[in-house]
């Protein structure tokens, strides 16, 4: 199981200094904690075009009125909600990073982007032959949104943009955690966005993948998927740079399932290698994870493919463990990020989050699944998860360190 | 019926890269999605993409799906009745 | 960067195709800016014969480009015991992505393509083709010629991520394609290539002295232009 690891490489944990998000529940990370808190689902009904048919989509949408004023505030960027959303998470969590970032010169900021389809509204526009502004045109292209933000916020250090489908978010920390390890930067700017276009819902509803009333993660009911909109931002640092106790990413891993690109058959077993080798990276035992976020997207294959992979890694001894797509939906390559950030939340409340619009639990999920959320005074150690299309698994191990 | 069989066929070898196959190997009669033609799930969303573009047959149920997939005879069948 | 060392290489482009020990050889009619799907399927039959050709054929052309570089690489991935295909990782990186296979879903919206527009999809095909489940990385960058693969490789061999890396670099933007909206030339590069190079520890490599240092694509065109037994 795992690899060894060599003992000679310098295994510091990197600290999470600052996150930001904006997402279905609104803007900022504290509307995001209060819908946790309160269990609460922020996705909505509308009525939209698909193509040449009109339909209900329920999806996590950010609300117009936030919308419009991120657009009042930079209407250079009116057309780009990618930037706009990402510009809004980078702001907060640079906010609640800016102790340790007033001592980190611009060459030692490096910049991390997720993103599966960046600004793609700007794409189902050219192809309508519909107006669109250069800048919204060039940031079709992930590596110029990166680019752009990097520059907006003075990272003069290493940028990547990572696009590997669902499993984006952690990917892009795993990079962020390593480019600061290597020496290359003191801080990364992570973030990570995807907005909800014609050209996405357009794929997931030709594939049958979403629920027509709203995804249930882990629901015996479940039909699907509900897509989601937003970016979610943290801010890695150096450990030495923080002087409380912090909250660390102690591990990642990667895996490919190699078994089938469309999903179906998968059992499990490829995200239970990502697991064990983020676990293997933290020097932890599976017995010392406290909590579990789940992927959880709705889908009949999913969910039940993950309930396989907490047996095969956990035994007889699952953690408690939730999804929170019911909030705001899957932001595919916002994702990893915002859920991440809802688990530093999380480690900082000390505060476990429930599995909203959760009515019947499968049968078939460990008995762990946490339906509501609680309070927990024992939580120290969170593992975070995603899988993608294309057989793609990721895992991620925070720590809280203690005082 | 016939010419919209061999149609039908013509639209399947296309539209799914079908290298090698031709109209002549397709068994009307047969499952379009039994082993014979190494077709798979994201296949038969595609021939629903396809009867949607060029029927204007819109397919919400799986169970319509699964009767008008028959065999290509069916699917005939099914959009000779619904095609718009 | 003396910890690279090369197992094998490939190149795949308009001037011609082939690996490391056999070179290039041109293709069998010239091909040009415009690379339609059509043209890969003659290469692909006559190194494939044995395997099951309906994946490849439902692949759009970046994913054939990667998984036809992945395949003319002089190593057969079957005789890797299954612990080494276990932790042999995959690194992607391209510029344009698969902003081809986009344009070309935003116009005709198919279930079939939808699968193909993520960059990291390729990823998926090579592993599932060569039973490979390692750590795995898809990077977008402003070049086109996978100037941070071989970086993140020797970062995953020396912090024993992996043991042997698959590095991909992949361009796959049509003339027509991207015209068909007026993207900018600038901004939107026109043209197409597929390079790989499979990766590992010195001490594991079956080549005398091969090391990997700079950006992908310069090493793959050089060591595919002068083989090691020139035919």
């Amino acid at each position: 199981m795992g690899i060894a690891v060599e003992t000679a490489v310098n295994q510091s944990a990197i600290a999470i200094a600052g996150c930001g998000a904006v997402c279905a529940t609104g803007l900022g990370m504290e509307p995001l904690q209060h819908a946790v808190a309160a269990n609460a689902s922020a996705l909505q009904r509308r009525e939209l075009v698909i193509g040449k048919t009109s339909q209900p989509i329920v999806a996590g949408f950010v609300a117009d009125e936030i919308i419009g004023k991120l657009r009042a505030a930079d209407a250079a960027h009116a057309d780009s909600r990618a930037f706009l959303f990402t510009s809004a998470a980078l702001k907060e969590a640079a906010n609640n990073a800016a102790t340790i970032l007033d001592f980190v010169p611009a060459n030692r900021r490096g910049f991390v982007l997720s993103t599966t389809k960046a600004n793609i509204e700007a794409l189902d526009k050219l192809v309508r032959q519909q107006p669109v502004s250069a800048v919204a045109q060039r940031q079709i292209q992930p590596a110029f949104l990166a680019a752009d933000l990097a520059a907006a916020f003075a990272c003069c250090g290493p940028v990547q943009c990572v696009s590997a489908a669902c499993i984006s978010g952690l990917s892009a920390l795993q990079q962020g955690a390593a480019l600061i390890r290597r020496g290359l930067a003191d801080v990364i700017f992570v973030v990570g966005v995807d907005v909800i276009s014609q050209f996405v819902l357009s794929g997931f509803n030709a594939l049958k993948s979403l629920d027509p009333d709203g995804c249930r993660p882990f629901d015996q009911a479940r039909l699907g998927l509900s897509l989601g909109e937003g970016a979610a931002a943290i801010v890695l640092a150096k450990r030495e740079l923080l002087s409380s106790p912090a909250i660390l990413i102690s591990g990642a891993g990667t895996s490919n399932d190699a078994n089938h690109l469309t999903g179906p058959s998968r059992d499990g077993s490829g995200l239970a290698l990502a697991i064990q080798r983020a676990l293997a990276k933290a020097q932890i035992a599976p017995g010392q994870i406290d909590y579990v976020h789940a992927h959880g997207t709705g889908t009949p294959y999913n969910d039940a493919m993950e309930s396989l992979t907490l047996r095969a890694v956990f035994g007889d001894h699952v953690p408690p463990f939730s999804s929170s797509k019911g909030i705001f939906g899957h932001t595919l390559g916002t994702a990893g990020v915002l859920e991440t950030a809802l688990c530093v939340a999380a480690l900082k409340n000390n505060f476990l989050p429930g599995t909203p619009r959760l009515r019947e639990r499968d049968p078939v999920a460990p008995d762990s699944l946490l339906v509501e959320p609680r309070e927990e005074a024992n939580l120290n150690c969170i593992l975070k998860i995603n899988c993608g299309f294309g057989g793609t698994n990721a895992a991620l191990v925070l720590e809280r360190e203690l005082p | 019926m016939e010419s919209l069989i061999e149609e039908l066929k013509a639209k399947i070898i296309a539209g799914f890269n079908l290298e090698g196959v031709t109209p002549a190997d397709i068994n009307p009669d047969e499952p379009i999605f039994g082993t014979g033609l190494e077709l798979d799930s994201i296949d038969a969303l595609e021939l629903v993409a396809i009867l949607e573009s060029d029927y204007g047959i819109v397919i919400l149920e799986r169970s319509v799906a699964d009767k008008a997939f028959a065999s290509l005879r069916a699917l005939a069948g099914f959009v000779a009745a619904n095609r718009t | 960067m003396n910890d690279l060392a090369i197992h094998a290489a490939s190149y795949l482009g308009p001037e011609g195709f082939g690996n490391d020990l056999s070179g290039l050889r041109a293709w069998p009619s010239p091909l040009k800016e415009n690379l339609s799907r059509g043209e890969l399927d003659g290469l692909h039959w006559s190194l494939l014969s044995a395997s099951d050709p309906s994946r490849f054929l439902r692949m759009d052309l970046m994913c054939r480009l990667g998984f036809m570089a992945a395949e003319l690489l002089a190593v057969n991935f079957d005789t890797l015991t299954a612990a080494r295909r276990e932790h042999l990782g995959v690194c992607v990186e391209c510029f344009t992505g698969s902003l081809d296979t986009d344009i070309r879903f935003a116009q005709t919206p198919r279930p079939s393509i939808f699968a193909y527009t993520l960059p990291s999809t390729v990823i998926g095909e090579i592993c599932i083709r060569h039973r490979l489940k390692g750590p795995v990385l898809s990077l977008i960058s402003p070049d086109t010629d996978g100037a941070n693969l071989l970086g993140e490789a020797a970062e995953w061999l020396r912090a024993g991520d992996a043991e042997m890396v698959l590095c991909l670099g992949i361009e796959a933007m049509n003339v027509s394609t991207a015209n068909s909206i007026s993207l900018p030339e600038n901004l939107f590069p026109r043209g197409w290539h597929g390079a790989a190079l499979l990766l590992g520890r010195p001490e594991n490599s079956p080549r005398e002295k091969t090391f990997a240092t700079g950006r992908l694509l310069e090493v793959c065109r050089n060591l595919c232009s002068v083989p090691e037994h020139a035919c």
